[in-house]
């Protein structure tokens, strides 16, 4: 039993994660209808950036997390505003496309800068555990969790309760509308991209700060938050969390089991449950979980 | 050989076979014959300057690697030009190419370079050196692979160092058994990473407990940048695993031992050569470490000037790369350096610095000494190279200049020395 709560845990912890950069994925998407593919370079550059505040400038962790999202929002805003301001109008495709590029621009971006080396991450909670029982729960995943529970929450209210929560739905739902009642879907795309940046900033930080410490192959988490956002619905904020909290138990679980109740399926099959799972899900629900259904008049 | 690997093989070589059709392809031997003592100009040489290929990670996730493994093929290089070059005559210049760790760019640049250089010094990874290996053959070229799989060593277009990773996991389940607290009840288990490299230390690990009457109670693989190892802990330790031999990169292996570290996994860990770098010496990890982790790899320590391989190599950098930190991977690409420089001395030796020169005088190479950096090699042709069977147990010390203390050094065990290295079908 207490293997299970353990792997349970651990498959929260990483779902956390999932559901971080998944909702980056579903903010933009939700906003500006495009899916950004840059979302792993902007994890990674959040958490090189965390690096340099703790690291190099020996910032306090928790204020270097506050000032990498920061800065992570002040280069997703910065690019939206520079360059996809000037795509307005312009077919969805192109505009994808643009963030492919960012992709490819950001990774030679942050080796050119911080090298390829291994870089540990300073911060107060690493392998650092806390002992409950039999159960051993990791700081650094308590932190994940609970700050992606902090984040839910204030995106909840954010979007419930703010004029610029309220006019990012408005502009979401229907944005001719939107801009006829004088909402500034310029200043909606800008804000999406800088949220989006500052959660994959988060993301990236917490992950860095583990034992595996920082290298530049730490975007390549986005690949597995892709299906958690899918799974969860495109659209969907709620979706991308249920969506990555899903996957993360889906993964660690298999994983913990793989070799007694999945041996049939050849070995390391959790590397490809995540991918099952969202076919499946698709199967029944082809726009996710939560995702809204596309009515369309033919 | 995967799928994967093969469907590259074979494109590659269908690729070959098209441009030499077209009547395009470099070929191997260019017009080198010479007499003894005076080789002619060939592709890669010009009568005084010997260009060498390195065609390595020099950006991606492995660039760590690739750049450390080259910056050893150039110390090397600087260190041999500064006496005048190959046979104190022949300068030697390296033409650097990156393939990002990638099989298909590994083709590419080896391509692009191939009719300008005279041989590879480097050439960075086992998928990558079996994409490349079916072009070398076409072409009559010899490429150094900087990795220790057994595959290379009845490969005649291949001019490898060191001991494969195969009698690193036999050496390394020796010292565990006869001097680490291990018997042959004891519960050995393995993680490694789920691709060839994986694959070859756990080769060596089942031929060692197969010979030992070991039972390897638990195999646990694992995709390279896994994000969270908490499960596969967890099964270790369902399995009462006493001993676990680990296959991985640096980044993964930080991961597994945190979270080993954060369960107090109490089993032993032995890691190959490369889950090491130096920054683990330092960090939250360390303590854990050094209670539990022993790293199998060749050569000594990082500093101990006690044996000359490695005093001649610290004098060297501090001339020609005076910043350069401490690094495993550095002394790899030395290596490779100086087993091409004694190719190349003893191909002007024939008086034949042509492609096909080269590949004959790797067949009458003899026995390179590493001087203690690496066990010595006996080359000559590939069906009856004897690699070294040599390995060094380390221990984690955070203040040796690496991280690690030799534990016991440069020993082979009876099953090392039992292992048959076969011609793979590549």
């Amino acid at each position: 039993m207490t293997a299970l709560l353990q792997n349970v845990f651990a498959g929260l912890a990483l779902g956390a994660t999932y559901a971080l950069v998944a909702l980056g994925f579903v903010i933009i998407y939700k906003a500006t209808g495009v899916l950004n593919f840059a979302q792993g370079g902007l994890l990674a550059l959040g958490s090189y950036l965390g690096y340099t505040f703790t690291n190099s400038l020996a910032v306090a962790f928790g204020i270097a997390i506050v000032l990498a999202c920061a800065s992570a929002a002040l280069v997703g805003a910065a690019f939206q505003r520079v360059v996809l301001t000037r795509m307005v109008g312009q077919p969805v495709f192109a505009v994808v496309m643009i963030t492919i590029g960012l992709l490819f621009v950001l990774d030679p971006l942050v080796t050119a800068i911080w090298g390829f080396d291994n870089l540990q991450l300073a911060n107060p909670w690493n392998i650092q555990r806390v002992v409950a029982g039999e159960l051993v729960l990791g700081v650094r995943d308590l932190w994940s969790i609970g700050l992606t529970a902090t984040v839910v929450a204030a995106f909840f209210v954010f979007f419930r309760y703010s004029r610029l929560g309220v006019a990012m739905r408005a502009t979401a739902f229907d944005p001719e509308a939107a801009l006829a009642q004088g909402i500034s879907a310029r200043r909606v795309f800008a804000v999406s991209w800088a949220i989006s940046s500052a959660l994959a900033a988060l993301a990236g930080i917490t992950l860095a700060a583990g034992p595996g410490g920082l290298s530049p192959a730490i975007g390549l988490i986005a690949l597995t938050a892709f299906p958690a956002m899918i799974l969860g619905g495109l659209d969907s904020p709620a979706g991308a969390v249920l969506g990555g909290l899903i996957v993360g138990l889906a993964e660690a679980l298999t994983r913990g089991y793989q070799d007694q109740l999945f041996s049939w399926a050849g070995e390391n099959v959790s590397v490809i449950v995540p991918y099952v799972i969202m076919v499946l899900i698709l199967l029944v629900r082809p726009y996710g979980l939560l995702g809204t259904a596309e009515v369309r008049r033919i | 050989m995967t799928r994967g690997h093969r469907l590259v093989a074979a494109l590659a070589t269908l690729a070959v076979a098209f441009v030499a059709g077209c009547g395009g392809a470099s070929g191997g031997g260019g017009g080198g014959a010479g007499t003894p003592g005076a080789p002619g100009a060939a592709p890669g040489f010009d009568g005084s300057t010997i260009k060498l290929g390195v065609v390595s990670a020099l950006s991606g996730p492995v660039a760590v690697i690739g750049k450390e493994i080259t910056a050893g093929n150039k110390v090397w290089f600087d260190h041999l030009n500064a006496q005048g070059g190959v046979a104190g005559r022949y300068r030697v210049e390296l033409v650097q190419e990156d393939h990002q760790y990638k099989t298909d760019l590994a083709v590419q640049r080896y391509n692009k370079i191939k009719g300008d250089v005279l041989a590879f010094t480097q050439l960075l990874g086992t998928p990558n050196t079996l994409a490349v290996l079916p072009l070398l053959k076409a072409d009559g070229m010899v490429a150094a692979p900087a990795s220790y799989d057994a595959f290379w060593v009845r490969e005649p277009n291949l001019l490898p160092i060191g001991a494969p990773y195969q009698v690193q996991a036999i050496n390394a389940l020796d010292y565990y058994l006869t001097e680490d607290g291990g018997s042959p009840g004891s519960v050995v288990c393995s993680m490694i990473q789920d691709d060839v490299y994986g694959e070859a230390g756990q080769a060596g690990l089942d031929f060692a407990a197969q010979r030992r009457g070991v039972r390897i109670a638990n195999t646990q693989r694992f995709k390279v940048n896994t994000t969270d190892y908490t499960g596969q802990i967890q099964a270790l330790t369902r399995a009462g695993c006493e001993m676990v031999f680990l296959v991985a990169a640096p980044s993964d292996a930080g991961r597994i031992w945190g979270a080993a570290a954060q369960t107090q996994f109490p089993g032993r860990w032995i890691g190959q050569s490369p889950t090491w770098i130096d920054e683990f010496a330092n960090s939250p990890l360390t303590p854990y470490l050094r209670d539990r982790v022993l790293i199998v790899g060749e050569g000594t320590e990082w500093g101990d000037t006690g044996v000359p391989g490695m005093r001649d190599m610290l004098e060297r950098i501090q001339r020609y790369a005076p910043q350069h930190q401490p690094d495993y991977f550095f002394t790899a690409g030395y290596n490779q350096g100086r087993v091409m420089t004694a190719l190349l001395e003893k191909a002007v030796e024939r008086g034949d610095l042509s492609r096909a020169g080269v590949l004959a005088a790797s067949r009458e190479l003899g026995t390179v000494s590493f001087d203690g950096l690496s066990g010595d090699y006996r080359y000559g042709p590939a069906e009856t190279r004897e690699p070294p069977r040599t390995s060094t147990i380390f221990s984690v010390d955070p203040s040796k200049p690496f991280g690690l203390a030799t534990r016991k050094y440069n020993f082979s065990s009876p099953d090392a020395q039992a292992y048959v290295f076969q011609k793979a079908n590549l």
